[in-house]
C-alpha cells in the first residue's frame, strides 16, 4: 500500500513556461506507472491569473483512463503554505481528458501540485515541482 | 600615558564612519532573474483593466459619472455627513490618514487606499466582497461606516431628479420615491428590519436592484482610479532592456539597493509582486489586534461571508454567468487563513499611512521594523520570518519606497467632487 501513497515523481518533460510559446505542459509517470499529461490554458504561465489545467491520463498502453476521481492539493514547500485557490476537477470533455478549474499561483517561486488519482484498480498519485 | 586604547578607539570609529557615509558598492548588472523580477514590477506590464462580468456598466461613461457623483455625497449616509471620500480622501491616494476609519462612528480596520484596487479580486482587508460593485454597497448598510441603508439609497436616486435622470438612462425604471421608505433594510437596526419585513416581494426587488446598480456605478467610478508611472518605472524599463544596474540618476544609490533588497534577501517580492506590488492574496503577518478588539480571523471568516453575500458573483443582481465567477467558487477556506488579510500595494504607499489593517503602524520604518522581527502571530502562524536586516538596509529598503510614488493616471476630473473646478491636489504634489 506504501507505494499507493507515496508521490512518485518523474518528471519527464517540464519546459519552462516563460520559454514556452505553445501551451505549457509537463509529463508525469505516476506511481503506479500511468501517464498524466498536464497542459495549461494560459500561456506562459504566470502569478496572479486564475486559470485552468487540461489533465490527459493514459495507460502504460497509452490508452486514454476514463472515469478517474482526481483530486489536487499543493503549495510552496520552501515557504511552508498551500495553494491560494482549490483548485478541482469540474468534468471529462472527452475520455481520459480531465478540466482542473480553479488553478491560480501567487508568488515567484517553487511550486508543488499533488494529484491523488482514484480509480477501480485502486489508489494512484503523482507529483509535481516547477518554478514560477 | 599609554595611547594605545585611544588610537583603537578612533580607528574603530572611523571605520564605523566609513561603513555609515561612504557609498556602497553596487554591481553592473542585475542577473538574468532579478532583471525578469525587475521588468514585472513595472507599470509597462500592467496588463489593462479586464471586464468586471458582474457590472455590465463596469466601463460604461456614463455609469462613472453616476458613480463619481454617489462617491462624494454625503446624504448616503445616516446623518447626511459622511461620503465614500470622507474616508477615501484623493489628495491622499483616496486614504484617510488614520490608524481606523472614522464614519459615523468608530470603524474596525484601516482604511485601505483605492489607487489601482480594481485590478484585485477580492475586496476589503479580509477579502469579505469578491468585487468592487459588492464592496461599494457594504459601508452604504454598515452603521459605523455610511449606514444609509439600501432604502435610502434607493430612495435618494429616485427622488433627486438628476440622479433619477441618469439612473434611468443607463438602468431603467425606478419607483417613485415616495414608494421606498427611507429607513428600511434587511442589515440595519431592529426599526430597518422591521420596515424591511414589511415590504412586499416586489418592492424588496426594486429596491435591492436601485441598490446593486448604485454599486455598479460607484465602482464604475472607482475602476477610473489609476497609479501613474514613477520614477521606478522608467528605470525597471531601462533594466528591461539590458539588465544594466545603471547610475544615471533615476533612482539614488540607497534606492537601487532598497530595490536589491526587495527583490531579494527582504523577500517583500514574495507577496509584493507585480506592476501593482500586490498578490491580491492573503497572509498572516503576525499584526496584532487593535486595542480593546478580538484578533481577526481574516480572510477565514471573509470568505466565508464573501459566499454568503447576497450581492456576490453568483447571486441574482450579478451580470455574471457562474462560470465567469471563478474566484468565488475556487476559493480556498481552510484554517491555514486564519489571522490571514490581504497584500496591500504599495503603489503609493507613502501617501497612506498609518499601515497594517490595524493602522498599528504610524511610519513605514515601524513596518519594515516589524517584518525585520516578524514576532510570533497571535492567531494562526506569521508567514514571515526574521529578516536580520541592519539599520542602513531597513533605511534603504524605505527609500525604494518613495520610488514608486507618482500622481494617478486619472483625469483630474475625477479627483475632486462633481461640479466643482478644484485644483488637483495630487498633481500638486512635486515629483521627487
Amino acid at each position: 500500500m506504501l507505494r499507493c501513497f507515496l508521490c512518485t515523481l518523474m518528471l519527464l518533460l517540464a519546459p519552462l513556461p516563460a520559454l514556452a510559446e505553445e501551451q505549457p505542459q509537463f509529463t508525469l509517470l505516476t506511481s503506479d506507472g500511468r501517464q498524466l499529461r498536464i497542459v495549461s490554458e494560459l500561456s506562459p504561465l504566470a502569478i496572479n491569473r486564475i486559470h485552468s489545467w487540461r489533465l490527459y491520463l493514459t495507460d502504460a498502453d497509452n490508452t486514454p483512463v476514463h472515469g478517474a476521481e482526481i483530486s489536487v492539493t499543493g503549495g510552496m514547500p520552501d515557504h511552508d503554505h498551500g495553494l491560494p485557490t482549490r483548485p478541482r476537477l469540474t468534468g471529462e470533455p472527452e475520455p481520459g481528458v480531465y478540466l482542473l478549474e480553479g488553478v491560480r499561483f501567487h508568488m515567484p517561486g517553487r511550486w508543488r501540485m499533488d494529484f491523488s488519482i482514484a480509480l477501480n484498480g485502486g489508489p494512484d498519485s503523482a507529483s509535481l515541482e516547477f518554478e514560477l | 600615558m599609554n595611547k594605545t586604547p585611544a588610537l583603537v578607539c578612533a580607528l574603530a570609529l572611523a571605520t564605523l564612519l566609513v561603513w555609515l557615509l561612504a557609498p556602497m558598492s553596487l554591481p553592473e548588472r542585475w542577473s538574468d532573474s532579478e532583471t525578469a523580477l525587475i521588468a514585472s514590477l513595472s507599470l509597462s506590464a500592467l496588463p489593462l483593466l479586464g471586464p468586471d462580468p458582474g457590472n455590465a456598466v463596469a466601463d460604461d461613461e456614463r455609469a462613472a459619472r453616476l458613480g463619481h457623483r454617489l462617491f462624494f455625497d454625503t446624504r448616503l449616509s445616516s446623518n447626511s455627513t459622511v461620503s465614500c471620500a470622507t474616508c477615501h480622501r484623493p489628495e491622499l491616494a483616496f486614504s484617510d490618514g488614520l490608524p481606523i476609519a472614522v464614519g459615523t462612528g468608530m470603524g474596525e480596520r484601516n482604511t485601505p487606499g483605492l489607487i489601482g484596487i480594481a485590478h484585485s479580486p477580492w475586496f476589503y482587508w479580509d477579502g469579505r466582497r469578491d468585487s468592487q460593485w459588492a464592496q461599494a454597497l457594504a459601508p452604504l448598510e454598515t452603521h459605523f461606516e455610511q449606514g444609509a441603508g439600501r432604502g435610502a439609497v434607493a430612495r435618494l436616486l429616485a427622488g433627486d431628479a438628476a440622479y433619477r435622470a441618469m439612473y434611468q438612462e443607463l438602468f431603467g425604471e425606478l419607483p417613485a420615491a415616495d414608494q421606498i421608505p427611507r429607513h428600511a433594510s434587511p442589515r440595519g437596526d431592529e426599526a430597518a428590519r422591521s420596515n424591511w419585513r414589511g415590504l412586499d416581494p416586489a418592492s424588496q426587488a426594486a429596491i435591492n436592484t436601485a441598490f446593486a446598480n448604485a454599486g455598479k456605478a460607484l465602482a464604475a467610478y472607482q475602476r477610473k482610479l489609476m497609479p501613474g508611472r514613477g520614477r521606478f518605472d522608467d528605470y525597471a524599463d531601462r533594466v528591461a532592456q539590458d539588465g544594466a544596474v545603471r547610475q544615471d540618476g533615476r533612482l539614488s544609490r540607497d534606492e537601487l539597493a532598497g530595490l536589491g533588497l526587495f527583490i531579494g534577501g527582504a523577500q517583500c517580492v514574495n507577496c509584493h509582486n507585480g506592476p501593482l506590488l500586490s498578490n491580491h492574496d492573503f497572509h498572516n503577518t503576525g499584526i496584532l489586534p487593535v486595542a480593546g478588539q478580538m484578533p481577526s480571523m481574516g480572510r477565514f471568516d471573509g470568505v466565508l461571508e464573501a459566499r454568503r453575500d447576497a450581492f456576490n458573483c453568483l447571486g441574482e443582481f450579478s451580470d455574471a454567468a457562474p462560470g465567469q465567477c471563478l474566484e468565488l467558487r475556487f476559493a480556498r477556506d481552510d484554517t491555514e487563513l486564519a489571522g490571514a488579510h490581504k497584500t496591500p500595494g504599495l503603489r503609493n504607499v507613502v501617501r497612506t499611512a498609518p499601515y497594517m489593517h490595524t493602522g498599528a503602524f504610524a511610519t513605514l520604518a515601524e513596518v519594515l521594523e516589524h517584518y525585520n522581527e516578524a514576532p510570533v502571530a497571535m492567531l494562526g502562524h506569521n508567514e514571515a520570518k526574521p529578516l536580520g536586516l541592519s539599520r542602513r538596509e531597513l533605511r534603504q529598503l524605505e527609500a525604494f519606497l518613495h520610488s514608486l510614488d507618482a500622481p494617478p493616471d486619472t483625469a483630474s476630473q475625477w479627483l475632486t467632487p462633481p461640479g466643482k473646478r478644484q485644483r488637483n491636489p495630487e498633481r500638486e504634489l512635486p515629483d521627487r
